[in-house]
């Protein structure tokens, strides 16, 4: 059930035309170096500083809850990091200069080409978050750390290999991409097996090849496709098409691979443990977690680590296995592992929305007062700088969180079976664990 | 090259400049004249600046912030109001002296058990618009008391002291004991002695000359005075003494860490009733020397002081509205 | 789709509506006043999970611990601050069921955002609703379709 997008030359030219793509970009550019310059040099005190409101509250509540789910990679589309390199690379900021400028371009390892290194990263933040969402110079640091790292790969690789290998956001966005309902995909494969030049993976004088290192006739699911419209660009038989398509259309086909496996434990596991120690009573776990290099945060790093990368997926593999000894299956282990696997993205997914409305509706107010007085030095540039603090909507929350969560167990439920009959498994205690998960969820949240 | 990648080139690159160099144009333009105080609490260095430099006569432009929690910004013995110092927002206040010399700022909410080393002081200089007040030492270095001497009052009283039911006989005092520089040199326990000595008294027993040094005691007070008081000790004393001044406050584990010992329990009878007022009025106003008391000296006015002090003792007696003598 | 599974599942959303929207039974319990003494302190309230009855009257006596805290509280609106030292006092009706959280309404360090705790007034039945809710869907999902795949004999 596609329905063409691109169908539309409206559509069509818009998505190609590279002013509105750089108008965007230079809006974003300009907040993401706000955000560092009001962490680096704004109030210490981190809700009324513009770089931790409208960083983990605004554009997290607007990635987990509209762009991820609704437009999978839509926000890499229009993230302002990889520029920079990105314009040096290519020696320009609009259509391809008549001569390719001389670069590097070194192609990105082998043994690198998987997200793990995604993994550790998004870890890394993970456990370090309860200092970095909360310390305005600590989010400067790390967003400018990611700029720097970002132009420096691109000096010396080629493409966007930060984004692809190295961004601890790109790695889940990629995951819970091929839940959504956008897309973009040749319209005939045909027509790429007799094109000679492949200029949408090489460019040309139309625009430059996928920054993603991404073949467009090959394109099967949206993990990696950054939708940045380059190869609608440059395709010469005008054969790429953006579609809308149902929800879970990537999921019907099962991963085969364990980095994405893992990737998608991680952020389950990640949801649990800061829907307890974030949302919930216990100020020792809040404590634990935030005085880095005492010994009360080593035992909650150790807990941490061990939860996702341990006991996790030692659970689901335990669930795994018993689906495969119902059914006497023959398939291997590790493919009926990585396959079932597939079903905690939706429930990852849904678990994080669940996690983000409550402190996006708790603390939405702060946008408004952060606007007026980003840096927290007294201004009133909108008149909105004395809102006081009142959480919004809370008396839906509750319901929607429960709406939230046991949709997303509908979901993965669907998934699961989809997954368990391809790999001829049950799917039967993989469901016990996703439900069981879920009502840990609801009794932490609710 | 093209001039869609001129235009797109000048386009990011004043956009950038802008971005960066906006904020701290608008922000030196606003900081004309004003003096911007950062509160944090003391363990992460109190306030910055810790010195300001103003001139009598000339308003002083003050603008304060907290780096992390709720503090609060007064000037000691000062009519200036104080005001709340928000985390992450800007409070402005100006002030104008007219006489020169040192002033104390200090913060007013509890933020630690350190709170009240979070002081700062404002050099004045300058020729005076009025005349100075003279300065006279305080009572208890005129009387030489040795504030630090420990101080139970060797008798005390069976029941708590009833100042209604003393109130009846106070007719019978004599006029020594009703000056106010009697009731600040001696303790409620001193008097007892004093007015058990008294010819005219004798047929009071015990129980009767309490009540009549607790009605003392309060005659030298009023009850607007007391609710200063209250108000004083809420504010200032409550956190490390406790609400009912047992000693139990909620930093009193905190000061025995720092200092050795626990805060003071100024309800008991023995320690309050042994005290005279010149001898808790030292101890206010200097501090303790390494016990975590602090010195109120540049922070409470006279007034204050006293005030405190008559709300301190009347945790001894029954409380009670003071009848017309 | 088949009559028994169309059967099937006509029950389960009437199951599951059932389970939203039925009432239950409210506790008859007479309103009585309840005080409870609330430590604040940097992150957490101690104690941090309150129970009452719908329609006590609630009186919260907040003592902060180590710098000014606040206790704002969800779906009421009704708050305190309290400095260290001085215990402050706030009292209301709890005529509203159901699970709020309350939270600090006072800027009071780096984790100010996530101190929170729970307010249960009357029984936490939007939990139980969730629990059941949940339970439902997973058996729902069971038994509409066969789960167990059958290993064709190739």
């Amino acid at each position: 059930m596609r329905f063409e997008l691109t169908r539309f030359p409206f559509v069509r030219s818009l998505l190609k035309n590279r002013w509105l793509q750089f108008l965007i970009w230079v809006v974003l550019l300009a907040g993401f170096l706000f955000a560092i310059l009001s962490g680096l040099f704004g109030t210490p005190v981190g809700n009324h500083n513009f770089g931790i409101v409208f960083v983990w509250i605004a554009w997290w509540a607007v990635l987990i809850l509209v762009a991820v789910p609704f437009f999978g990679r839509g926000w890499c589309a229009v993230c302002p990091i990889p520029l920079p390199g990105e314009w040096f690379q290519r020696g320009a900021l609009m259509d391809p200069p008549q001569k390719k400028p001389r670069r590097i371009n070194l192609r990105w390892p082998n043994r690198l080409r998987n997200i793990w290194l995604q993994n550790l990263t998004f870890t890394l933040v993970a456990l370090f978050s309860s200092i970095i969402l909360t310390t305005p110079r600590v989010t400067a640091i790390v967003l400018a750390a990611m700029f720097f790292l970002a132009i420096g790969m691109s000096i010396v690789f080629e493409r966007r290999t930060f984004c692809r290998y190295i961004c601890p956001v790109g790695g889940f966005i990629g995951l819970y991409a091929q839940a959504a309902p956008l897309e973009l995909r040749v319209k005939d494969k045909q027509v790429c097996l007799a094109c000679q030049d492949k200029p949408c993976y090489h460019g040309s004088q139309a625009g430059y090849g996928c920054p993603w290192d991404v073949f467009p006739g090959s394109l099967t699911k949206n993990t990696y496709c950054g939708l940045c419209m380059e190869c609608l660009r440059t395709c010469p038989y005008d054969n790429i098409a953006v579609n809308t398509r149902p929800f879970s259309s990537d999921l019907a086909r099962p991963s085969t691979r364990m980095d994405e496996a893992f990737k998608a434990f991680i952020m389950l596991g990640a949801a649990l443990i800061y829907a307890g120690v974030f949302l919930g009573p216990w100020g020792s776990l809040k404590l634990a977690a935030w005085s880095v290099g005492s010994t009360a945060w080593f035992g909650y790093a150790v807990a941490f680590l061990a939860f996702i990368f341990g006991l996790l997926p030692a659970l689901f593999l335990g669930a795994v296995w018993f689906g495969k000894l119902l059914t006497k299956a023959t398939t291997t282990l590790k493919k009926s592992f990585t396959a079932l696997s597939t079903a905690i993205i939706p429930l990852g997914l849904m678990f994080w929305v669940a996690f983000s409305l409550s402190f996006v509706l708790t603390n939405a107010a702060y946008i408004l007062s952060s606007l007026s007085d980003p840096f927290g030095w007294g201004w009133n540039l909108f008149a909105s700088a004395a809102i006081p603090w009142q959480p919004i909507l809370t008396n839906i929350l509750l319901p929607l969180q429960t709406l939230v969560l046991v949709g997303g167990l509908l979901w993965t439920i669907s998934t699961a079976r989809k997954a368990a009959s391809e790999v001829k498994v049950s799917p039967v205690p993989v469901i016990v664990f996703s439900t069981a998960a879920t009502l840990v969820m609801l009794g932490l949240l609710l | 090259m093209k001039r869609s990648e001129l235009l797109s080139r000048i386009l990011i690159i004043s956009g950038v400049l802008l971005v960066l160099a906006v904020p701290f144009a608008v922000q030196s333009i606003r900081s004309q004249g004003v003096i911007e105080i950062h509160g944090r609490m003391a363990e992460a260095g109190g306030w910055s600046p810790n010195v300001i430099h103003a001139q009598v006569g000339v308003p002083l432009h003050l603008r304060l912030t907290s780096d992390d929690v709720m503090h609060g910004f007064a000037i000691g013995q000062s009519p200036v109001p104080a005001v709340d110092v928000l985390p992450g927002q800007m409070t402005d206040m100006t002030m104008t002296f007219d006489q020169p010399g040192t002033y104390t700022y200090y913060c007013t909410h509890w933020c630690g058990p350190n709170h009240w080393r979070m002081r700062g002081t404002i050099e004045v200089t300058g020729d005076a618009l009025a005349s100075p007040q003279p300065l006279t030492p305080p009572l208890y270095v005129t009387l030489k008391l040795d504030i630090d001497a420990p101080h139970p009052a060797p008798v005390t009283p069976a029941r708590v002291p009833d100042a209604v039911h003393g109130a009846q006989f106070s007719a019978l005092l004599p006029a020594g004991v009703l000056s106010p520089d009697y009731y600040r040199s001696h303790s409620p326990e001193q008097a007892f002695q004093d007015l058990k000595a008294v010819s005219s008294l004798a047929s009071l027993t015990d129980s009767d000359l309490w009540d009549l040094v607790a009605w003392l005691w309060q005659s030298n007070t009023t009850p607007a005075d007391l609710s200063q008081g209250q108000r004083l000790f809420a504010q200032n004393c409550a956190a490390c003494h406790g609400e009912t001044g047992s000693g139990n406050g909620v930093f009193s584990a905190d000061i025995k860490t720092l200092a050795g010992k626990t805060p003071a329990n100024l309800s008991n009878p023995s320690t309050m009733l042994g005290a005279a007022p010149a001898l808790l009025q030292g101890k206010l106003l200097r501090g303790g020397m390494g016990t975590g008391m602090p010195s109120w000296g540049p922070i409470l006015t006279d007034q204050q002081t006293w005030d405190l002090i008559a709300y301190l003792y009347s945790l001894q007696f029954n409380p009670v509205s003071i009848p017309a003598h | 789709m088949t009559k028994k599974q169309l059967s099937f599942g006509v029950l389960f959303l009437l199951a599951g509506a059932a389970i939203i929207f039925a009432p239950l039974p409210v506790g008859a319990a007479a309103p009585i006043h309840r005080t409870f003494q609330v430590e604040a302190s940097q992150f957490a309230y101690a104690p941090a999970v309150l129970q009452v009855n719908p329609g006590d009257t609630v009186t919260i006596q907040l003592a902060s611990t180590d710098v000014v805290h606040g206790f704002y509280l969800d779906g009421y609106s009704v708050s305190v601050t309290a400095d260290p030292g001085q215990t402050a006092s706030l009292t209301f009706t709890a005529d509203r069921s159901g699970t709020w959280r309350f939270r600090c309404n006072v800027t009071c360090g780096a984790l100010h955002p996530f101190m929170v705790g729970k307010l249960q007034v009357g029984p936490d039945t939007s939990l139980w609703r969730a629990i059941a809710l949940t339970l439902l869907a997973a058996l729902a999902m069971l038994i509409l379709r066969p789960s167990i795949p059958r290993v064709e004999a190739s």
